[in-house]
């Protein structure tokens, strides 16, 4: 998975986008100064399944360049992986991928 | 405070029952913070959903329940009205897991005037104790743990270099004991993430 987009702020897209449903949704994961860079890694596993080298590639993501985006699909798969990561504390959002 | 592997993949910890009081305290405080669940009346609740779509004015409520869209205010709130009561829920239960596996290994608060040791028995005195955490009450309890690092580090304000600012601060500071909290709730989380890893 690469790395997150550079701009931060999002186009609101306009109605023709918004029917064109085959674009993928991202979930992204925020630095914070709270959660540990251990636990991160430890939820990125325990919720996606992914192996222990791709958890800590995208926790370093987040710790280094501010976010990640750690999942993508459809906009209701990623608005359920955003709630169980709320569940686990860490902060993250969805949007549509651009 | 000292954690280590159980048999058949069990995490103990040890905890001096200061540390435990220290940990019930958080947890209570955690619920009072949370509040009740929704009444038994309340139709919408009993299918998970809330009229409240606003961000929390408390920032370590809209720390622990942030806005899932950062730049669409009516896809937070819908994300919100759907969403927090479960994960209001979610983050109660843990609290409560965290709760009862103290409250089995040192007693239930408010027990201890009927021990024969004496008023001062139970969690608040007495002898250390052990809890012994399943693999899913590992992950309650982790899970609790982070909620109770991520209100007191936003009440504190916590940045990356909080851990300077800590040393340099008057020991009479009013935030010292919850400066001294916050690191060791991150010193047991730390260890028991170790655990559940090696499980």
């Amino acid at each position: 998975m690469s790395s997150a987009p550079a701009p931060v702020e999002l186009d609101r897209p306009d109605i023709a986008e918004d029917v064109a449903s085959d674009r993928p949704w991202l979930a992204i994961v925020w630095n914070d100064p709270i959660n540990l860079m251990s636990y991160v890694t430890y939820v990125f596993q325990a919720v996606f399944g992914y192996p222990k080298v791709k958890a800590e590639k995208l926790m370093m993501d987040v710790h280094h360049k501010g976010r990640a985006v750690v999942a993508s699909g459809t906009r209701e798969e990623m608005e359920r992986d955003v709630e169980i990561l709320h569940s686990y504390g860490l902060w993250a959002t969805v949007r549509r991928d651009d | 405070m000292k954690v280590r592997k159980g048999r058949g993949g069990t995490v103990r910890i040890r905890f001096e029952p200061e540390e435990a009081a220290l940990v019930r305290t958080l947890m209570e405080q955690m619920l009072d913070l949370l509040g009740d669940p929704p009444g038994a009346d309340d139709e919408l609740a009993a299918v998970g959903i809330t009229d409240r779509a606003t961000t929390p004015d408390d920032p370590v409520l809209a720390r622990l329940f942030p806005d899932a869209y950062r730049d669409d205010g009516e896809a937070a709130g819908e994300f919100r009205r759907y969403t927090e009561m479960g994960l209001r829920d979610g983050k109660r239960e843990a609290a409560g897991i965290v709760l009862a596996t103290l409250a089995d290994a040192f007693g239930a608060p408010g027990t201890s005037g009927d021990d024969a040791s004496g008023p001062l028995a139970g969690i608040e005195g007495g002898s250390p104790a052990e809890v012994e955490l399943t693999t899913e009450h590992a992950q309650a309890w982790l899970r609790a743990l982070n909620d109770v690092r991520l209100a007191l580090g936003t009440r504190l304000d916590i940045s990356e270099e909080w851990y300077e600012e800590a040393e340099r601060l008057d020991p009479s500071d009013p935030r010292m004991p919850m400066y001294a909290a916050y690191d060791w709730l991150t010193m047991l989380q730390e260890s028991l993430v170790q655990a559940v890893w090696q499980g």
